[in-house]
């Protein structure tokens, strides 16, 4: 195909066309984590933060291409998981930018707009690293753009675009050091290669639908919103895939356009095509019952979903509206933390955190939970630790979206800087960047060693490690590697001269058991006479220990 | 004459009470509804035992001893013809003081002509000790009523005591602290340091990471408040953690030379109580508490 102009309704159908290429291969993505430890997946991050971006779109079908770029990029933005996705959605909110007040764009408009998705990723982080999703697309974007010629499409602006995305993926290692010693490509940028491979099956023509969007269904909904006394305003959001049957009709010859007639003459903002023997359908209707028992002359259905969208109107609406009667006075400062296990979100509610944002190791929190967060602390000031090196970029993303409060971010890159330093927060008397200094330099004085379990061989800081072996490391450094936890936990509390600290705070996670934390306690005590140690029953995913020294 | 008074929330123990010249008034705690009268009820406070039990979770609570009670202990000395001292901890941190002034306002319908005199040391164990010994010095050396008062007056701001809390739950319990944020519900290593304020109450004025780092801290206060220090005791009080209040020791002889007067003390138990074990504190004459 030679298409010359993308609408929004192309430029939809790509970022979908995206979104579901990651998705299918998110799990490649994650297989390129440097560390063997399932935390904080870059193809999970990025995958959820373009379905942020999907499920934005969903609303506005027929908008120009500017505005669909702008729900796209906004969607992304609140959405942003991890680093990569917080790249991934400055890149689009930087082609949102670029595509302001444009209704459709040739490929030099396109070429100038994803120029400005460079610009916008690089100013997303303080000292941008070559050798990542940043680069990758930098490359891309100008070595596209160098080929744009009077003969180009957009079809051959893409083709160049990712011909240069993976050639610039396979230098990565050459530009990051720890790729080259884990022997892989930057994930993010592998990430974005699958984005860019489903954009560019979209523009060739295949139909990307929002149908089966996962994240809609594990929305917690306010059943309250709508009650006995409701009026149905907007119908139900009816969406299915339906099996033609070879009983019931031509399976081969199933008339697409007429089904759409019906469609469109019992609801609207009507989605429907034919992928082999199946039929997506999307339809906004009062009377879901009765196209489903149409429908159901020709087929049997795969998936139904029907959602009240009076239901949810009202829902935001009324949380909206619910707001201000709610403003209790403001306090000065707040504290929002991010933690996973329960035990740790208890040590950190008790320490003072007004709230403890669900995440970590095993799942980021988006900048929308974090803003979410920031809402409920209903402070003036609010100091934020996302205890993850891979949560401060969203956090800052969090806070540069939120207008209502000032946002200090403290950077803990773990659990461990985070508990020392809100253990140690003391705002009486002091300027928020008097406290935010005081803060930082708590963090410098604190070791926080980790145990987990490898999920693959691999040999890093010239350690051999097995699957199913347990890890010691700090920050990027692997220090050893045993068959069982507590060996691990204990050779790492000694290389880390654990004797010379005054607390040892050992975090148990959840498959910890009682006999295996109280040998811990009892050798950690044996051989630290003068240390104070301290067992916390932290009970979270992945770290089987969390190793504190202060 | 004059009669000398203190309690035994004062850290004053009825061998050193004897030596100075006071007549020590037991200040209860209970337990399980049980009451306890320090030295009326025990000859020698058993520190190891009653901290250990708290320890394992036991927590005391302490009363208000009666206008009856404090009529008991001054009558006799009023009948007799002499006035009475009595040097006791913080007002502020106590209802028992209003059942004293109502027995003492009854006790002076009866016997117009005695006097009594009042001290609040605005402090509790060590805080308050170093005053009361202090006047004990004076008394035995002969100054009158009106020159302790008047020392009084001029000192009790000057004895200051720093000390660090190892379980805030015994704090909690009390109440009696102001200024423990909600940042510390729980201890984790984090030792809160308290002090008594001119007031006479426990505030707490910051904390530190690890018993190390507090006792750090503690030694800071004597360096940086401390004032003629060689002139005066330096109290060093413990509820059951001998081995720290001897590095405290160590650490103040290392910093201030070995010839200061140094005491060591074991935290009363109704005082105790309130601040429960592994505690350490130092109190010392400073330029203001």
């Amino acid at each position: 195909m030679n298409t010359r102009m993308m609408d929004g309704v192309l430029f939809a159908n790509m970022i979908r066309g995206g979104a579901a290429t990651l998705s299918a291969n998110k799990q490649i993505v994650n297989d390129l984590n440097v560390f063997p430890i399932p935390d904080g997946d870059t193809g999970d991050n990025m995958s959820m933060t373009i379905d942020s971006g999907v499920a934005a779109l969903h609303t506005n079908r027929n908008d120009s291409l500017a505005e669909t770029a702008s729900s796209a990029a906004k969607g992304m933005l609140l959405g942003a998981r991890g680093n990569s996705g917080v790249i991934l959605s400055r890149i689009f909110a930087g082609i949102s930018r670029g595509l302001e007040g444009v209704d459709k764009a040739d490929v030099t408009v396109i070429g100038k707009a994803f120029e400005s998705g460079v610009n916008e990723a690089y100013s997303a982080v303080s000292t941008p690293v070559e050798g990542t999703i940043l680069t990758v697309y930098k490359d891309a974007v100008n070595y596209a753009g160098s080929k744009i010629s009077p003969e180009s499409t957009l079809e051959s602006y893409f083709d160049s675009f990712i011909k240069e995305l993976k050639r610039s993926l396979e230098r990565t290692p050459l530009l990051l050091d720890v790729l080259k010693k884990a022997g892989v490509v930057d994930s993010g940028g592998a990430g974005f290669i699958y984005i860019a491979e489903g954009m560019k099956m979209a523009l060739n023509g295949k139909e990307f639908s929002a149908l089966t969007s996962e994240q809609s269904s594990s929305r917690k909904i306010d059943l309250s919103a709508f009650d006995e006394n409701s009026i149905l305003e907007f119908g139900y959001c009816t969406e299915f895939l339906l099996r033609l049957q070879t009983s019931k009709t031509d399976v081969e010859n199933f008339d697409t356009e007429a089904f759409k007639e019906y469609l469109n003459s019992v609801g609207d903002s009507v989605v429907c095509f034919k992928d082999g023997t199946i039929v997506k359908v999307h339809v906004h209707t009062k009377k879901p019952g009765d196209i489903l028992n149409y429908c159901q002359q020709y087929g049997e259905f795969l998936t139904t979903k029907i959602e009240n969208m009076t239901l949810q109107h009202n829902e935001t609406h009324s949380q909206a509206h619910f707001e201000p009667q709610v403003k209790k006075p403001r306090k000065p400062y707040g504290i929002v933390s991010v933690a996973s296990g329960k035990g740790i979100k208890d040590v950190f509610t008790s320490l003072g955190c007004d709230v403890v944002v669900d995440g970590g190791q095993c799942m980021n929190p988006s900048a929308e939970d974090l803003i979410s967060a920031f809402r409920k602390v209903n402070a003036e000031k609010i100091f934020v630790y996302p205890n993850n090196s891979n949560i401060i970029l969203t956090a800052q993303q969090a806070a540069l979206l939120y207008k209502e409060a000032q946002i200090y971010i403290i950077p803990s890159k773990t659990i461990g800087e985070g508990y020392a330093s809100i253990s140690m927060l003391d705002t009486q008397g002091k300027t928020a960047e008097e406290v935010i200094e005081e803060q930082k330099e708590v963090i410098s004085g604190v070791i926080t060693g980790i145990v987990s379990r490898s999920v693959r061989d691999t040999r890093q800081c010239g350690i051999q490690i097995h699957k199913d072996e347990y890890i010691g490391f700090v920050g990027d450094d692997i220090l050893n590697c045993s068959q069982d936890k507590n060996t691990a936990l204990l050779t790492l509390a000694e290389k880390l001269d654990a004797v010379n600290y005054d607390i040892i705070l050992v975090v148990c996670g959840e498959g910890v058991s009682v006999e295996e934390s109280e040998e811990v306690y009892d050798k950690l005590t044996k051989a630290n006479k003068r240390t104070e140690v301290i067992m916390i029953d932290g009970q979270q995913p992945v770290y089987d220990y969390i190793l504190i020294l202060e | 004459m004059l009669i000398l008074f203190t309690d035994t929330d004062t850290d004053l123990t009825p061998k050193a009470a004897k030596e100075f010249g006071y007549h020590l008034i037991s200040m209860p705690y209970s337990i399980d509804g049980k009451t306890t009268y320090p030295y009326e009820d025990f000859e020698e406070f058993d520190a190891h035992s009653f901290y250990d039990m708290l320890r394992n979770g036991v927590l005391p609570n302490t009363s208000a001893i009666s206008s009856e009670s404090y009529k008991k202990y001054f009558e006799p000395h009023f009948k007799n013809g002499d006035d009475i001292l009595y040097v006791h901890f913080s007002a502020a941190m106590t209802a028992t003081f209003e059942a004293m002034d109502k027995a003492v306002a009854e006790l002076k319908q009866k016997y117009p002509e005695r006097k009594f005199y009042s001290i609040d040391t605005k402090g509790i164990t060590i805080g308050s000790l170093n005053i009361v010994e202090e006047i004990g010095d004076m008394y035995k050396s002969g100054k009158t009523v009106e020159e302790i008062m008047s020392w009084a007056k001029e000192e009790i701001d000057h004895f200051a005591v720093y000390f660090f809390a190892d379980d805030l739950k015994f704090f909690k319990h009390s109440g009696r602290v102001s200024g423990l944020a909600g940042t510390m519900g729980t201890l984790l290593g984090i030792r809160p340091i308290i002090c008594m304020n001119s007031e006479g109450k426990m505030v707490s004025v910051g904390k530190e990471k690890g018993r190390a780092k507090a006792l750090t801290r503690l030694i800071k206060y004597v360096e940086e408040l401390g004032s003629e220090i060689e002139k005066h005791r330096i109290i060093v009080a413990h509820t059951d953690a001998p081995e720290l209040a001897g590095e405290a020791i160590s650490m103040l002889k290392e910093k201030f030379g070995t010839d200061l007067r140094i005491e060591l003390v074991d935290v009363n138990p109704t005082a105790g109580s309130h601040c429960g074990p592994s505690t350490v504190g130092i109190s010392f004459h400073a330029i203001h508490r």
